[in-house]
């Protein structure tokens, strides 16, 4: 009789996942551990746009501000954000917590024993470990744009927890905005030390910039510093950068928002088919649903007629046929076919790949661009003041230059001068997720004129609570040392 | 199959002693001392010995005697007879229907036993009052008939099975569905569309320790045991079921907007799609009602042909079905053809067997259970009443709010799945013959099921318009699955003295499941092909690239255990288990687990102080187990390891991070303690059972919940505790039992309560998970949410109550409180027959009490920033001006949908079945050749009596989510022919 005895019957093993114990044991799985981490980004709670929520770092910051418009197309989604009626049990912003806690916790895994296997080839250890330290650093400090509760560099105000090891069981309380940047910084100043000494001569080949090289980190570096008020340094970096990449000439510009272009890409994150999007929650272009607008106040800020970007930024689209003739949503002209209504809206065609005749969001993540350096060290010099102010002004006007033909550089100072530059941002950087934060770091003050749903908050004070994201109730209630901590106000 | 059991067992016997002894020849007819007719498959046995002999087709038989014993008669569902022989060599016997209920045989598949020994939980549904339920799923056909099985349809899709739950929630994270053995073989749960019911012989359902012992490392969540139809030797029987019906959808209780409301109600919000007067005229002229736009009558039609018999040692049985049934949702349905073929043979100490089915379904679907814009079940409440799903040239509309026109999602697209499903088994038994009672047997089964799912997104829908590329997709997955069971055992029976009878099992057994799938999906549609043949190949350029995929799965298990039953005086039944299972899902040290149970019956009757009183019990037994089971299923394949997946960036593939390690993972076990009365009185026609139960299940598989600054959410670990305990009380009978008439009724009735009696450590006694909680002392997945406490009549806010109590316009999830338990404490089912001179009505209800549900469904029409679509009529009575007292508040303010506003009853009470059957006289039939004739008629779901505001309150879980498919009403008119 057949009596089965033997026990490996349930020794089965997985065979389309690795364990732990089979891989970590080279370099070369260190490298997909760090593939691992980059492809994080792509989460929907980190650059990714989910069909109904976040793009938390990428296009929400636009959404949350004056730039961009809800319309009755997008049917109520991001209705928390947008309007900020966010409380601590609100969904996506637990799921933008976790998702940048994800990518740390990657980058951990690269950086574990990575010295010890790699001993032979320290160069090697080098590329990977200083990308693992730049995606650590550059996470906790996306946290802290969300989180924390100033941007000060000293603030003993509430930051982040830190996380420098795997260890998910660990608890860890927010450390202050201070404590917060002397980690980011160290991480970056490791990373910055790590990238320039390694076994390649180029991290990123010459047709592809998905990595973060040394480049990337000063860039990094840069916008770090201009948050931080260490205006010196956020010059320094920005002009290490600007030295190696200068802006796109108007020829080339164009071509950076549809990937035919690298000029001025400093870092750009990877998005291929079938991998999602960053943009459909703005304008999702192959069903036609053009969910946010660019704003009425934003498009004024622009010359049409020699603002090389306005015609590259914002495009008009039809709706597909509605009949009978009927606005999709008010303030929109009618345009009268045969069929019925055509109706013309103006998209941001920053989040659209425009292929003959059809429409999608398959568009790389410009994470960091030239354009933004010269703004940054525009501020950072306007700031400084004195002879560095003037510095500050011809950073803007050369900037201007090379956006706007027949420009005539102007000449500002003081206040005039930061507003210009303000200005600036919204309209070198829009889409591109930083409005929020400039308006969290500079006045705390959100005035929307341009409305098209009557549920659309208009205004958002100084002294708002909103301005800082609370802890996500499931970490309060799963983490004792921070339940003590929530972000003041809720 | 009782019958057959029986049989075969005494066959065993015959053929191991037959050569013992052989005097002279005894022979004679058995008939019904009802009216007259063979019996066929008697069983008669020389009193004393293993000698036996069955009746034929004719009712008669021979044996073999020595000197003048007693012969003894037994046949199932009639008294047994004993004639002492004397110098007789004719012996005709006629016998008469049972009186006791107690004597059936109950298959549990390793063992058979008789009803009378069963010290466990066990509840039968006779597989003939279900066959002819038109439902694709035979699991929605349980639905109220045994105590202690709660049977949920989830979604009225033809073919979508039941959410079945043995004696409540059991785990938390685990899987709580019962274990389904078809004839020894572990078939798929939830995964019934492509069996015949009709096949079927009997339904077991095993509750508690001792009766699932037998399958300890799955039975933590009952089994069902499936016994499929044999053969009878001498009686060739042809059967022909036909049916056809109709269905439609059930009453709508949410009513939305007509369109003179909802233009009213956007006039009153400030006109958004800016109406002018003319518009308002030409739409106020237009009330679509989108439920006669994609509701349809469904249709059933099924035919089942079956032949039995057998002849000689070798019985079979063969059948082949037609079932084809289109849904109230336009599109959807589902086509089966199946067909069986069980053989059994023997062949000297011999016994050896097949049983195996096959078929084909084709299933068409739509999308439900979520709150996807493009699901025609949702656009039935979403649609605006003044749109049209059509223009005047008969094309496709567009939707004013930018909505899919979902008619054309509906109707362009398609998403089908086809599924091929083999289950079959084949065993040899062998009876030893030089040691008495030892018998050896190996049984193997498995379960092959084939998944094709195809859909495909015409390039001019919207959701072929957002494909990759813009131009409609058509993806193709393929995925098989193969489950294999081998059970070797090894046992040995023998009755010691006249008191004494004792038998024990060693079993060995595994369970090897594994699964492969791989798919593809391609873009570019719009050539003449809705195919494969109709993909544009992709190039870096056209945004064609196809996806593709594929993956896949193992697990395993193996188990080592043993059964031994004692029996004294035929009066006191001792069952005793004892196993050890390993399951390869847990930590390395952690695999195996030992489980046991012990159970003891008693029939009180027997008892010689009872004499007095058998006229009043005619049988009374008492039964108390008590026992473990593991269970493993429901998590991962390899929830105990660290895991990395494949990830890709930049055109790179690497590795990422996809599962915590937790290598103390281990079995969640399931302690249950039974106890119970069966009874049976007024000369056995009135049966009933009453039983207790008491269910704890430790080392519960929970979430425990980790730090988000681990990048995870939870994980897996055996933590808690959870107790299901309740009654269970069954009847049925015949109240009155003439000649002509007879008139029945059954009722069973479950009580269950759900408590969590331990969560996690550390003084953590609570656990939130969106709109539930688990809290120590209370039910798994109570509601948590604050408390809507009206609308303040002075600015129309929502009010809400604080955790204090205090009335509040501030919403605040700390203020969040326990709002009802989403567990179903009451449910049960009863009905009526009454069967006069062939004539037969029979009705039967099913009801659930206690639970409540979150309508999100509700939500979806009752947020009023979801104005650009159609809306609840109860936003009618919006608060508009200071002073309205109402309960809906101003649109204006801020909408939550957390609160205990969308809290509903689940209270329902169903009409689940009425069939009304006539019988031809069987003299009538046979003047036609024909054996027998039934025509009938019946009505499925036909009223039910709820409150809740939705198509159907049966739901499982916490939350209506939205885009429900209603369970169908269906009538059916249906002819059986047996020949």
């Amino acid at each position: 009789m057949v009596f089965t005895a033997c026990e490996d019957i349930i020794d089965v093993d997985p065979e389309f996942q690795k364990e732990r114990s089979q891989i970590f044991k080279n370099l070369e799985e260190y490298e997909y551990a760090l593939t691992g981490a980059y492809s994080l980004f792509r989460q929907t709670g980190y650059f990714g746009s989910g069909g109904q929520t976040t793009g938390s770092w990428s296009v929400l910051p636009d959404m949350m501000t004056d730039n961009l418009v809800q319309t009755g197309e997008d049917l109520g989604n991001w209705t928390n954000q947008v309007n900020y009626f966010y409380a601590s049990d609100d969904s996506d912003i637990e799921i933008a917590w976790t998702a940048a806690y994800g990518v740390i916790n990657q980058a951990n895994l690269v950086l574990t024993n990575i010295d010890q296997i790699g001993a032979a080839e320290p160069k090697r250890v080098n590329r990977i470990k200083g990308q693992a330290l730049a995606i650590r650093a550059m996470a906790h400090f996306d946290l802290l744009r969300y989180w924390g509760e100033s941007y000060e560099r000293n603030s003993s105000a509430k930051g982040v927890p830190y996380k420098t090891e795997f260890s998910p069981e660990e608890l860890p309380a927010r450390l202050s905005v201070k404590e917060t940047y002397d980690k980011i910084f160290q991480d970056m100043t490791a990373a910055e030390a790590a990238l320039s000494d390694i076994d390649v001569p180029s991290i990123n080949a010459s047709t592809n910039r998905g990595y973060i090289d040394l480049l990337v980190v000063r860039a990094l570096m840069a916008r770090m510093n201009l948050y931080a008020k260490e205006y010196a340094a956020a010059e320094n970096y920005a002009t290490l950068v600007i030295d190696a990449k200068p802006l796109a000439s108007k020829t080339e510009f164009p071509g950076i928002w549809s990937d035919a272009s690298l000029a001025e890409v400093i870092w750009s994150v990877t998005f291929s088919a079938g991998q999602g999007d960053y943009g459909s929650g703005v304008h999702a272009a192959s069903s036609n649903r053009n969910r946010f607008r660019p704003s009425q106040e934003l498009l004024n800020l622009y010359d049409p007629a020699n603002d090389i970007r306005f015609p590259v930024y914002f495009a008009t689209r039809q709706s597909q046929n509605v009949n009978p003739p009927r606005p999709i949503y008010p303030g929109t002209p009618l345009v009268y076919t045969s069929g019925g209504t055509l109706i013309t809206r103006r998209i941001l065609s920053k989040v659209v790949r425009t292929n003959g005749t059809r429409y999608d969001n398959q568009l790389n993540w410009k994470a960091l661009r030239t354009g933004e350096m010269y703004l940054i060290r525009a501020e950072a010099r306007a700031m400084q003041g004195g002879a560095k102010a003037v510095l500050g002004l011809a950073d803007l006007n050369t900037l201007r230059a090379a956006r706007i033909n027949n420009y005539v550089p102007q000449v500002l100072a003081g206040q005039n001068l930061l507003d210009a530059i303000e200005n600036e941002r919204r309209r070198e950087l829009v889409g591109e997720g930083h409005r929020w934060f400039d308006l969290k770091r500079t006045s705390r003050f959100i005035d929307r004129e341009d409305i098209t749903l009557n549920f659309t908050a208009a205004q958002l004070d100084p002294n708002a609570r909103e301005w800082t994201w609370p802890i996500p109730q499931v970490e309060i209630d799963a983490n004792p040392n921070i339940s003590g901590q929530q972000t003041t106000g809720y | 199959m009782k019958k057959h059991v029986l049989l075969f067992l005494f066959l065993l016997n015959v053929l191991g002693f037959s050569a013992m002894a052989q005097n002279r020849t005894i022979s004679g007819r058995v008939v019904s001392a009802a009216d007259g007719l063979a019996l066929p498959g008697v069983s008669v046995v020389v009193k004393g010995t293993t000698i036996g002999a069955s009746t034929d087709v004719e009712g008669r038989y021979q044996i073999s005697v020595t000197g003048s014993p007693t012969l003894v008669f037994t046949f199932i569902g009639f008294s047994p007879r004993e004639e002492i022989v004397g110098t007789r060599s004719i012996i005709d016997v006629r016998l008469a229907d049972d009186a006791k209920a107690l004597q059936e045989v109950v298959v549990t598949s390793y063992t058979t036993q008789n009803k009378r020994e069963v010290t466990g939980s066990i509840a039968t549904v006779k597989a003939n009052e279900i066959a002819s339920y038109p439902l694709g799923s035979f699991d929605q056909a349980l639905q109220g008939k045994a105590p202690g099985i709660l049977v949920q349809a989830n979604s009225g899709q033809p073919g979508a099975a039941a959410n079945v739950l043995i004696r409540g929630t059991g785990s938390l994270l685990g899987s709580n569905q019962p274990l389904y053995i078809l004839d020894g073989v572990e078939i798929s749960a939830s995964d019934f569309a492509t069996l015949n019911p009709a096949d079927f012989e009997s339904l077991n359902i095993l509750k508690d320790a001792s009766s699932t012992a037998p399958y300890g490392s799955r039975g933590a969540n009952g089994v069902i045991v499936i016994t499929s139809k044999r053969g009878k030797v001498g009686t060739t029987r042809i059967n022909y079921d036909v049916q056809y019906g109709l269905s439609k959808a059930p009453e709508n209780r949410l009513r939305v907007m007509n369109t003179q409301e909802k233009l009213d109600y956007e006039l009153s919000q400030g006109n958004p799609y800016e109406w002018t007067d003319e518009d308002l005229a030409r739409l106020r002229q237009i009330n679509t009602n989108w439920e006669d736009v994609f509701f349809q009558t469904g249709k059933t039609s099924s035919h089942t042909l079956s032949a039995s018999g057998g002849a000689g040692k070798t019985t079979y049985f063969l059948s082949g079905s037609i079932f084809d049934q289109t849904g109230t949702v336009r599109t959807t349905g589902l086509k089966r053809y199946t067909g069986r073929a069980n053989v059994t043979s023997e062949a000297g100490n011999f016994q050896f067997g097949l049983n195996s089915t096959f078929g084909v379904s084709k299933f068409s679907g739509t999308s439900e259970a979520n709150t996807g814009i493009a699901a025609p079940l949702n656009a039935v409440r979403w649609s605006n009443p003044y749109e049209t799903p059509y223009d005047e040239e008969g094309n496709y509309t567009e939707i004013y709010s930018g909505q899919p026109n979902a008619l054309q999602e509906l109707l362009e697209n398609s998403n089908s799945r086809r599924q091929l499903k083999g289950v079959g088994n084949v065993f040899v038994g062998y009876t030893v013959p030089f040691i008495q009672g030892l018998s050896l047997r190996t049984n193997w089964g498995g379960d092959f099921t084939a998944n094709e799912n195809t859909t495909f997104f015409n390039p001019t829908t919207a959701s072929g318009s957002s494909a990759t590329g813009g131009s409609g997709s058509f993806a193709r997955n393929y995925g098989s699955n193969f489950r294999y069971t081998g059970t070797t055992s090894i046992s040995f029976k023998r009755d010691i003295g006249a008191d004494h009878t004792f038998s024990i099992g060693l079993f060995n057994e595994i369970v090897n499941n594994t699964g492969r799938n791989f798919g593809f999906t391609g873009y570019g549609l719009g050539g003449a092909f809705q195919n494969e043949a109709g993909i544009t190949p992709g190039t870096s350029d056209n945004g064609f690239i196809p996806a593709v995929n594929g993956n896949g799965f193992e697990n395993a298990l193996l188990s080592y255990f043993t059964i031994v039953n004692y029996g004294f005086k035929n009066r006191y039944f001792l069952d005793l288990s004892a196993r050890r299972d390993g399951s390869s899902r847990f930590g390395a040290d952690r695999r195996f687990a030992n489980f046991g149970s012990v159970g003891l019956s008693w029939i009180v009757t027997a008892e010689p102080f009872m004499e007095g009183l058998t006229n009043i019990f005619n049988e009374l037994k008492y039964k108390i187990s008590y026992g473990s089971a593991g269970n493993q299923n429901g998590i991962g394949n390899f929830e105990a390891r660290e895991l990395f997946g494949r990830a890709v960036y930049n055109g790179v593939s690497g590795l990422v991070q996809t599962q915590l390690a937790n290598p103390e993972l281990q079995w969640e076990r399931k302690t249950t303690f039974n106890t119970g009365i069966e009874l049976a009185t007024l000369q056995g026609r009135v049966r009933s059972t009453i039983e207790y139960y008491n269910a704890v299940t430790s080392d519960l598989f929970l979430n425990r919940q980790l730090s988000r600054t681990s990048g995870y959410n939870d994980i897996t670990t055996n933590i808690g505790e959870l107790r299901n305990r309740g009654v269970e009380f069954s009847l049925e009978g015949d109240l009155v039992k003439t000649p002509s008439l007879t008139w029945s009724a059954n009722v069973s009735l479950t009580y269950n309560q759900n408590e969590i009696t331990k969560l996690i450590g550390g003084g953590q006694t609570e656990q939130i998970d969106g709109i539930t909680i688990n809290r120590v002392g209370e039910p798994l997945n109570t509601l948590y949410l604050v408390r809507f406490a009206g609308v303040n009549p002075v600015n129309g806010n929502a009010q809400y109550l604080t955790k204090d109590g205090e009335i509040t316009e501030q919403y605040d999830p700390a203020d969040r409180v326990l709002a009802g338990s989403t567990q179903v404490p009451f449910f049960g089912g009863f009905g009526s027959s009454l069967n006069f001179r062939g004539f037969e009505v029979n009705a039967f209800f099913s009801f659930v009490k206690g639970n409540k549900i979150y309508n999100n469904e509700r939500s979806n029409i009752i947020n009023p920033t979801y104005l650009w679509d159609n809306l609840s009529a109860e936003l009618t009575r919006e608060w508009k001006k200071s002073g309205d007292i109402t309960d809906v508040p101003y649109s204006a303010s801020e909408y939550q949908a957390e609160v205990t506003r969308l809290v509903e009853s689940g209270d329902f009470l169903r009409l689940r079945n009425l069939n009304v059957a006539y019988n031809l006289p069987k003299h009538w039939a046979q003047s036609i050749k024909v054996q027998s004739i039934r025509v009938y008629a019946q009505g499925q779901n036909l009223k039910t009596w709820t409150k809740f505001m939705g198509w159907d309150p049966e739901i499982t879980g916490a939350s209506l989510i939205g885009a429900q498919y209603p369970a169908l009403r269906t009538v059916t008119f249906g002819l059986s022919v047996g020949f």
